[in-house]
């Protein structure tokens, strides 16, 4: 079955690779997204239950971690598929886009689906980073689809910044592999990743240190942690708005992911300490960055680029802390920021769209002049921030409840110390956005297209931050697999 | 019989060095002339040259002290105790137990440092410009030129010449080691630095502000100019031959066999022949640097140098 | 293949390699530099070639031939299409001036040979102690593409760095497995296709290559 996640990209690709756009190719996208999420449900559902869907002799591997991945993917592609087709037909409409251009953008989001779906299912450490990098590949071309001067030095940045990651992660795989063939011996076998965590305690420790580095600095380049994360800003607020959506919302964490496959195997051969030291420092490097750009910033979008620096810096430090609560409550950010990320990112999208310009101080009074966007915004910026009911707000406070029982407690406090500096922030950019003298004009009205499945979007993450219910057992099997 | 043989060889190697020195520089410019299109001067001019300058006037700057006239001799005597030192035509020169490569490198370098201390000496223009393009060219090659030593010593575990040529014709393979190749090729450049060939030197230019070497020893003439000449050619015979026989030590006479020395003669001078209409060859084709490039030059040579050394360490 | 004649052919292949990557640094003609980067492409394919038919694995030795044509020969040959239109077609200005930047690169070599003890510890053979010309080639990439001011200049550090690790990959563990590699070589060879897409749209858009053009984002 689980070729079928894999395939549903590619086949709905196809058309789109061979007519030049109509609406209809937009649906497509839309119908892949859904039935990867309702694949991803059921094999979630099957993973709870105790079997493990093995594919392809070996090379894909769903477990409850992976499944988990899959649903996050899942959401924020429908999401960002439903307004692809809003943000298309309006290029196309402006007339910035030639059809067969539209069509472009709707085979790469699929490649892009596709090649996502391939580094979270992967079993094969190679396969995985094989695929990360396509993604890479993938995205520069969907970065500067706008084809302006600022899209082509934002999808330069961004491509010459991750191949140098990319580059570094492959050397950490090559360096496991090493160690590896030590125990495992010779063959693609070697970096299977559940026979290498079942043998970590014999790895060779220097070795390992080396590699494990190497992949924090390599993949946490594509994360966007700091000091690697200077793409990040220029290439997700130049992208299209639904491709800001996916690779700020899933994207980051895709690569996080594999971090935290990695982490289980460094945790292994090296104890927890080691892992635990470097993420650490990278998480509290990436708070302090993002907050000290914040204060600064004058793109509205860009401030969402910066704001996904300050969530990758937390994740980072949830998975420091390693316990499964702590794994518990970064997969469960993963979820919600994903969703309140794409959110924002395709409300801002809109925003772009009919206001026709990405400074803050261009949009006042959004509120009063179009109330259900403004709405929208607003809300998903309390989301972002981690007010209750949202998910954030749970999940954030079970991450600080984990770091303070494994002893990091210092490093909780002064990511609290940035998460204030940034609450400021943001809600300084946010009021001037929102608010602001009225004008004369009517409130302008937001297609349902694109309200609803956001009002949807923001309600779903209330609802999980209210009662994980549905995915209770998903999240701690999955904290199970990476957790100490 | 014995110390008779050894300073027989010894003389026979300056002599070798002197005659064949200027032989060289006249063969080098025949090849160059050849490859131009143009007939050129005999091999021999060179003799003539030094031999005509004998016999004409010496002239010395007003305001020059006794520098001047002593570098020419310095020059010649630097060279002639290290040819003395360096085994070219047999691999235990007459001074063979303090024959380092450091030391000579830096005898041949002390003699240059005393053309360059005469053209300072001449109280002219064109001599101080001269002089210190070409100390800033040697102050550059030094670093390169040191490291490569050092590469060359590792495999040999020490600078002693003579042990570093035993070294390498009981291990033949050790030739084409990367550390080898590395270092020579920085050796090549760092000769041709000094010796103020292309592309670093013009030594045809007329063109006072080309001129690096020439502005130097401009104001010599006669005797003197005799004596610089000869220098020359000798220390520019002396580098190479400390190149070819680093690069393919075969033939080397290891007796005082009267076959073996004039065989070992006879191949020097083919193998230090060949090389010279080489780098002349390759010369027509290239042209001088600029000055502000030169550091360009110099620091990849050192480059080259340092990755000789550590391949070499690495062979280990 | 006897052993002597191997450990030469191997070590005289890597010496090339960084050899190359320092000449990457030293020259400033675009076009030179594209060629030291062909040659080092083969240099790889030797390696690659040595190890291959010294362990007699043939999967390496099909690798080989897979590293020749790209490294060799289609990715030198894409970017020479992108320096063919560069008149200038110079590295006139880099950040680092260039005996600065060797010296540089002398520094990197070092530090590559220090910082890989462990690794060459765990695969102690001659293979093993070559290890850190991959890792020197590498660090030398990285410093090209931080200090060049060429878009072409900033491809050719991207490709050093990869065919460092490549170097790395094929001493330490011959190789990673096929499907792997694969998917890297097919990976370089679309980022470099990408690149040079990149490249064609900034000469249009702003008629040179100097990546100092490209400035208009930042905070």
């Amino acid at each position: 079955m689980l070729w079928v996640i894999l395939l549903v990209p590619v086949l709905c690709a196809v058309p789109s690779g061979l007519v030049a756009w109509r609406r209809a190719i937009g649906w497509l996208g839309v119908a892949s997204a859904s039935i990867v999420l309702a694949v991803g449900i059921v094999l979630a559902v099957n993973v709870v239950r105790g079997h493990a869907a093995v594919g392809y002799g070996g090379v894909l591997r769903a477990d409850a971690l992976s499944a988990f991945m899959v649903i996050v993917i899942g959401v924020i592609a429908l999401l960002a598929t439903l307004q692809g087709v809003r943000y298309l037909e309006a290029e196309i409409a402006a007339g910035r886009c030639s059809p067969r251009h539209a069509s472009l953008y709707a085979v790469l989001i699929q490649g892009f689906l596709a090649t996502m779906l391939l580094a979270v299912l992967a079993a094969n450490l190679g396969v995985m980073w094989v695929a990360i990098e396509a993604t890479t590949i993938v995205t520069t071309f969907l970065v500067g689809h706008r084809n302006t001067r600022g899209s082509l030095e934002a999808s330069w940045k961004y491509i010459v910044i991750c191949s140098v990651g990319i580059a570094l992660a492959f050397l950490g795989t090559v360096l496991v592999y090493l160690a590896a063939q030590h125990v495992a011996g010779q063959g693609a076998g070697a970096l299977d990743w559940t026979s290498l965590v079942a043998r970590s305690h014999h790895l060779d420790p220097g070795v390992m240190r080396l590699a494990f580095a190497l992949i924090v600095l390599g993949f946490g380049t594509k994360v966007g942690l700091a000091p690697m994360h200077s793409w990040l800003p220029d290439a997700h607020s130049q992208a299209p708005a639904p491709v800001s959506a996916l690779m700020s919302g899933v994207l980051l964490t895709v690569a996080f992911y594999a971090i935290l496959r990695f982490k289980v195997i460094a945790d292994g051969a090296l104890g927890p300490q080691f892992a635990r030291t470097l993420l650490v420092i990278v998480g509290l490097l990436s708070l302090v960055v993002a907050a000290s750009l914040l204060l600064s910033q004058r793109d509205y979008k860009r401030m969402l680029a910066y704001h996904s620096v300050e969530h990758m810096g937390l994740i980072a430090l949830g998975a420091a802390a390693g316990s499964t609560l702590a794994i518990a409550a970064v997969l469960l950010h993963i979820l919600g920021h994903g969703i309140a990320k794409g959110v924002l990112f395709l409300a801002s999208g809109e925003i772009l769209l009919v206001e026709g310009t990405s400074e803050i101080k261009d949009v006042p009074a959004l509120l009063s002049r179009r109330p259900v966007l403004g709405g929208i915004f607003a809300f998903g910026l309390v989301a972002l921030l981690g007010f209750p009911p949202f998910s954030l707000f749970v999940s954030e406070l079970n991450m600080l409840r984990a770091e303070f029982r494994v002893g990091l407690g210092w490093a909780a406090g002064l990511s609290l110390i940035c998460m204030a500096v940034i609450f400021g922030a943001v809600m300084s950019h946010g009021r001037e956005m929102l608010f602001g003298p009225k004008g004369t004009d009517t409130p302008a009205v937001t297609p349902a297209l694109v309200a609803v499945p956001l009002i949807a979007g923001l309600a779903a993450c209330a609802f999980i931050g209210v009662s994980v219910w549905p995915l209770g057992s998903l999240l701690r099997a999955a904290a199970h697999v990476v957790a100490l | 019989m014995h110390v008779v043989g050894v300073a027989g060889v010894a003389a026979l190697q300056v002599a070798t060095i002197a005659v064949g020195g200027l032989v060289l520089v006249g063969l080098m410019r025949k090849v160059r002339a050849r490859v131009e299109g143009r007939v050129g001067a005999p091999i021999v001019q060179p003799l003539r040259d030094v031999r005509k300058l004998l016999r004409k006037e010496r002239l010395r700057p007003q305001f020059s002290t006794w520098i001047f006239p002593l570098a020419p001799v310095v020059l010649v005597a630097t060279v002639c105790v290290a040819a003395l030192m360096t085994p070219l035509i047999t691999s235990r020169p007459a001074l063979g137990a303090g024959s380092d490569l450091f030391v000579v490198v830096y005898l041949l370098l002390l003699g240059s440092a005393m053309i360059a201390l005469a053209g300072l000496d001449t109280g002219t223009a064109f001599g101080g410009m001269g002089s210190s393009r070409a100390l800033t060219i040697g102050a550059l090659a030094e670093p390169a030129l040191l490291v490569t030593i050092l590469a060359l010593s590792i495999s040999a575990h020490s600078s002693n010449f003579p042990a570093i040529i035993r070294a390498t014709l009981a291990d033949p393979g050790v030739i084409v080691s990367p550390a080898r190749l590395f270092a020579l090729a920085a050796l090549l450049i760092v000769i041709v630095a000094e010796s103020g060939r292309l592309p670093v030197d013009n030594p045809a230019t007329h063109l006072e502000l080309t001129m690096i070497h020439e502005a130097m020893i401009l104001e010599y003439s006669g005797p003197d100019l005799a004596l610089v000449t000869l220098g020359e050619a000798m220390r520019l015979a002396l580098l190479l031959g400390v190149f070819v026989n680093l690069m393919l030590p075969w033939g080397i006479a290891s007796s005082t066999s009267i076959a073996r020395v004039a065989l070992g003669t006879l191949v020097l001078c083919a193998k230090v022949a060949t090389v010279a209409g080489a780098l002349s060859f390759v010369e027509v084709f290239i042209a001088k640097l600029r000055l502000f490039r030169l550091p360009e030059l110099l620091a990849g040579a050192f480059v080259l140098a340092l990755l000789g050394a550590v391949s070499g360490v690495v062979a280990k | 293949m006897n052993h002597s004649a191997f450990t030469s052919v191997l070590g005289l292949g890597c010496g090339v390699i960084v050899l190359c990557a320092v000449v990457t640094l030293w020259r400033r003609s675009l076009r030179a530099i594209v060629r030291a980067l062909a040659v080092q492409g083969v240099a790889l394919a030797l390696v690659a070639m040595t190890l291959g038919l010294h362990g007699h694995d043939r999967v390496l030795e099909v690798v080989a031939v897979l590293v020749l044509l790209a490294k060799g020969v289609v990715v030198p040959s894409l970017i020479t299409r992108v320096v063919r239109h560069d008149v200038a077609s110079r590295e006139t200005q880099p950040l680092v001036n260039v005996p600065a930047s060797l010296v540089a690169a002398g520094v990197l070599i070092f530090l590559a040979f220090a910082a890989s003890r462990s690794v060459t510890a765990l695969a102690s053979n001659a293979t093993g102690r070559l290890i850190p010309y991959g890792l020197a080639a590498m660090l030398i990439g990285f410093f090209a593409l931080a200090t060049r001011r060429k878009a072409v200049s900033q491809i050719v550090g991207l490709l050093l760095v990869d065919n460092g690790i490549a170097l790395v990959a094929f001493l330490a563990t011959a190789g990673v497995p096929l499907i792997v590699e694969l998917g890297a070589s097919l990976d370089v060879l679309l980022i470099v296709v990408v690149l040079q897409v990149l490249a064609t749209q900034m000469r249009l858009r702003l008629g040179s290559f100097d990546l100092d053009q490209l400035a208009e984002l930042h905070d």
